[in-house]
């Protein structure tokens, strides 16, 4: 039984003319305590697919089970309770509230929960502690570092005791210092059992991973398992046929990852069946909008 | 509950980073609070006043006027010319029994002179008894009694004291009434100057005997009210009773007279102040509903400012109540700060009041739980909608929104 189930999940926005099929019939299961990497180019559906596993959106179309609980048309408020109490967000942008301290922010879903002011801030500042905050407890979020804060941010999703931590790329704002910091701590907290979905641009941090999911127009064209410690086979062979480094992109200060668009001489004849996929994705997405301006 | 100190903790640091926002908003509350509760004090101030017959008379006299509400309706400037009341009345109420004094008091016309012309003063001639019901005493000298009525004694009202005499104490001085001096035999202290009664005008009376009044102007003043003071209190209705009887019988069926007990004459008075007060407590309360507006408003640019905000604490594990009460609370913070400073306020010009008007206005500590509560309730109705709109954002939109 896998702690997350997805089925032939889709996502649309907007309407007629301007729809964007940001997701296309994905199939995804994640056992508990796997730790999966989500990769892609930008704009291809990874924020869309995290933000519907984390209970933050709904499908269009599919089925979502979560912990074998059909959940994909729950109401705001149980999801809002399923989501204080399974699942734990780390954003790419941190997301502390800027008006309250490290502590504060890190206690705040436990008083959503309705445990009291001093139990909050004893189970706050031991998550701090173990994210190696302990001396940062009444700084703001604008005195720390950004590393700091997403160490903080993570202390926040940990707090409740999720089993599941979403992190819709946690180190994107980061230097390799900071990621260190930040993916070190993901994997300490996935080796504790908790089961970790993060979404990366950096190759080399697929070494955290146990699996790695590569997804392009809304769909996933690949799915490897790969053992810890080590980089994944397909994030590796992409890495090797970057575009060169230039100048420009240095001062521009723009992911080289995000330049990499497979294209179908990219793609790698291993995965010939994504190969076939992709080659339908546009007649289905045509007949997606074609039933939605229909409706 | 924990989760609501938060809140409000939230809301008062929000309060302090939009400062001004928040002063602008809690101005229409605090304006409405302060000003319902200092008008229920002044008004409630001047119905204590009345009823605790802080009066030129005493207790247990029946005033008889010959126009109903006559009391409030002249000032010095204005002389009732013309009364219905006659001598025949004075002396059939001296009749009545249970009636130990009947005492006229006629509005005469007529420069006064002393050392200085009395400029705004007034002439009343009235009888010897006007000490037993009137509660005030001498200042100097004494009341005239029936005996010296024939070397013209008067009393002087403290004001006309002043503005007759270079002296301040001008016992055994003389001044000139229709070509008759009088002599000075007493000077009343001052009446406390209240609200309704006609305290001004004894202040600036010159008091004379009726007698000598009758002699130099035969033609007569007009005798505006008769004053009759009653022993027993437990007689004032039963004598009232018989007053009216006697008067209607004497004006040929007519009543056109007014007899007010004295609990009628605070009652008389109270019902137009209770009419101002509605009108102006009225007036309050829109500036209430207009500073809730006011409160909605800014709730409604809060909630659209803060929409990333919402979407963080939806993420993290906020309920859509939870979301609802921080902005509620968030509201109420505000009005009921509002109102606190509004209570303040009042309590401040209440003390301004005192000191620097004869009202003595005063605030129950009911008037303030109402103060602040009417805030409260503002904040919760106006805050209502506003933190209802911030609670249905769907959590991923709201993150979007930065
Ligand atoms: N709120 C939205 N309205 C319309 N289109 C959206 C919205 N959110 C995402 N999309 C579109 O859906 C696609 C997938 O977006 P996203 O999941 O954010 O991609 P990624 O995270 O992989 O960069 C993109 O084409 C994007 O433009
Ligand atoms: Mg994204």
């Amino acid at each position: 039984m896998s702690l997350i189930k997805l089925e032939d999940v889709s996502k649309l926005y907007g309407f007629g003319d301007a729809t964007t099929l940001a997701l296309d019939e994905v199939n995804l299961a994640i056992d508990k305590g796997e730790f999966v990497a989500v990769m892609g180019p930008s704009g291809c559906g990874k924020s869309t697919l995290l933000n519907i596993m984390g209970l933050l959106d709904r499908p269009t179309h599919g089925t979502y089970r979560l912990q074998n609980r059909l959940v994909d048309r729950l109401s705001q408020n149980r999801a809002a309770k399923l989501r204080r109490d399974t699942i734990g967000f780390i954003f790419q942008s941190y997301n502390l509230l800027p008006k309250l301290t490290v502590l504060e922010n890190v206690a705040l879903p436990l008083a959503y929960k309705g445990v009291g002011v001093t139990k909050r801030v004893k189970l706050a500042s031991q998550i701090l502690e173990r994210v190696g905050m302990q001396n940062r407890e009444y700084f703001f979020p604008n005195q720390l570092s950004g590393g700091q804060i997403q160490c903080a941010a993570i202390a926040r999703a940990l707090v409740n005791d999720p089993s599941i931590i979403i992190a819709d790329e946690p180190t994107g704002n980061l230097d390799s210092a900071g990621s260190r910091l930040v993916m070190e701590l993901l994997s300490e907290i996935h080796k504790m059992g908790n089961t970790i979905i993060f979404v990366t641009h950096n190759p080399e941090l697929t070494k955290y991973a146990t699996r790695v999911v590569y997804m392009h127009d809304g769909m996933i064209i690949e799915d490897e398992t790969t053992s810890i410690g080590e980089v994944a086979k397909t994030a590796k062979r992409r890495m090797y046929s970057l575009p060169k480094k230039t100048a420009e992109d240095d001062l521009a200060g723009v992911s080289l990852l995000m330049k990499v668009v497979p294209d179908k001489t990219e793609v790698p004849s291993s995965s010939g069946q994504a190969k076939s996929k992709q080659a339908n994705s546009t007649k289905r997405k045509r007949r997606y909008m074609k039933a939605k301006r229909q409706k | 509950m924990s989760l609501r100190s938060g809140h409000i903790h939230t809301a008062i640091a929000t309060m302090r980073t939009n400062r001004w926002r928040s002063v602008l908003t809690m101005f229409g509350i605090t304006v409405g609070v302060a000003s319902v509760i200092v008008i229920i004090g002044i008004s409630q101030g001047v119905k204590n006043e009345i009823t605790n017959q802080v009066y030129a008379f005493s207790k247990n006299v029946i005033t008889v006027t010959s126009k109903a509400a006559n009391l409030t309706n002249f000032g010095v400037s204005q002389v009732p010319t013309v009364s219905t009341l006659t001598n025949q009345d004075v002396t059939s109420i001296g009749k009545i029994k249970g009636v130990t004094a009947s005492v006229p008091m006629i509005i005469e016309s007529g420069l006064v002179t002393g050392d200085k012309t009395l400029h705004g003063g007034i002439v009343i001639a009235t009888s010897s008894e006007l000490p037993s019901v009137l509660n005030q005493s001498l200042a100097f000298g004494s009341f005239f009694t029936s005996e010296d009525i024939s070397s013209y004694p008067a009393v002087l009202g403290y004001n006309a004291s002043v503005g007759l005499f270079k002296e301040n104490v001008p016992l055994g001085f003389s001044f000139n009434w229709r070509g008759q001096p009088f002599i000075v035999n007493g000077v009343l202290n001052g009446f406390r100057v209240t609200p309704f009664s006609n305290n001004t005008l004894y202040n600036n009376a010159v008091f004379i005997p009726s007698q000598a009044a009758k002699q130099l102007d035969p033609g007569g003043g007009s005798l505006f009210q008769i004053l009759a003071r009653v022993d027993n209190s437990k007689d004032l209705n039963k004598v009232g009773g018989e007053i009216t009887a006697a008067l209607i019988k004497n004006h040929g069926g007519q009543k056109n007279f007014s007899v007010l007990l004295p609990s009628q004459v605070a009652k008389n008075n109270t019902g137009i102040l209770n009419l101002l007060t509605e009108l102006t407590i009225g007036i309050a309360l829109i500036s209430l509903f207009v500073g809730g507006v006011g409160i909605m408003n800014v709730m409604l640019v809060s909630v659209a400012e803060r929409i990333h905000e919402i979407g963080i604490r939806k993420a993290i594990g906020a309920s859509n109540r939870q979301v609802m009460s921080q902005f509620l609370v968030e509201a109420t913070t505000v009005s009921v700060t509002g109102g606190l400073i509004g209570i303040l306020l009042a309590l401040l010009a209440d003390l301004v009041l005192k000191l620097v008007t004869n009202l003595s206005p005063s605030i129950s500590w009911e008037i303030i739980v109402i103060g602040a509560a009417i805030s409260m309730l503002i904040g919760i109705v106006f805050g209502s909608i506003p933190a209802i709109r911030a609670a249905s954002k769907e959590p991923i939109e709201a993150l979007r929104n930065e």
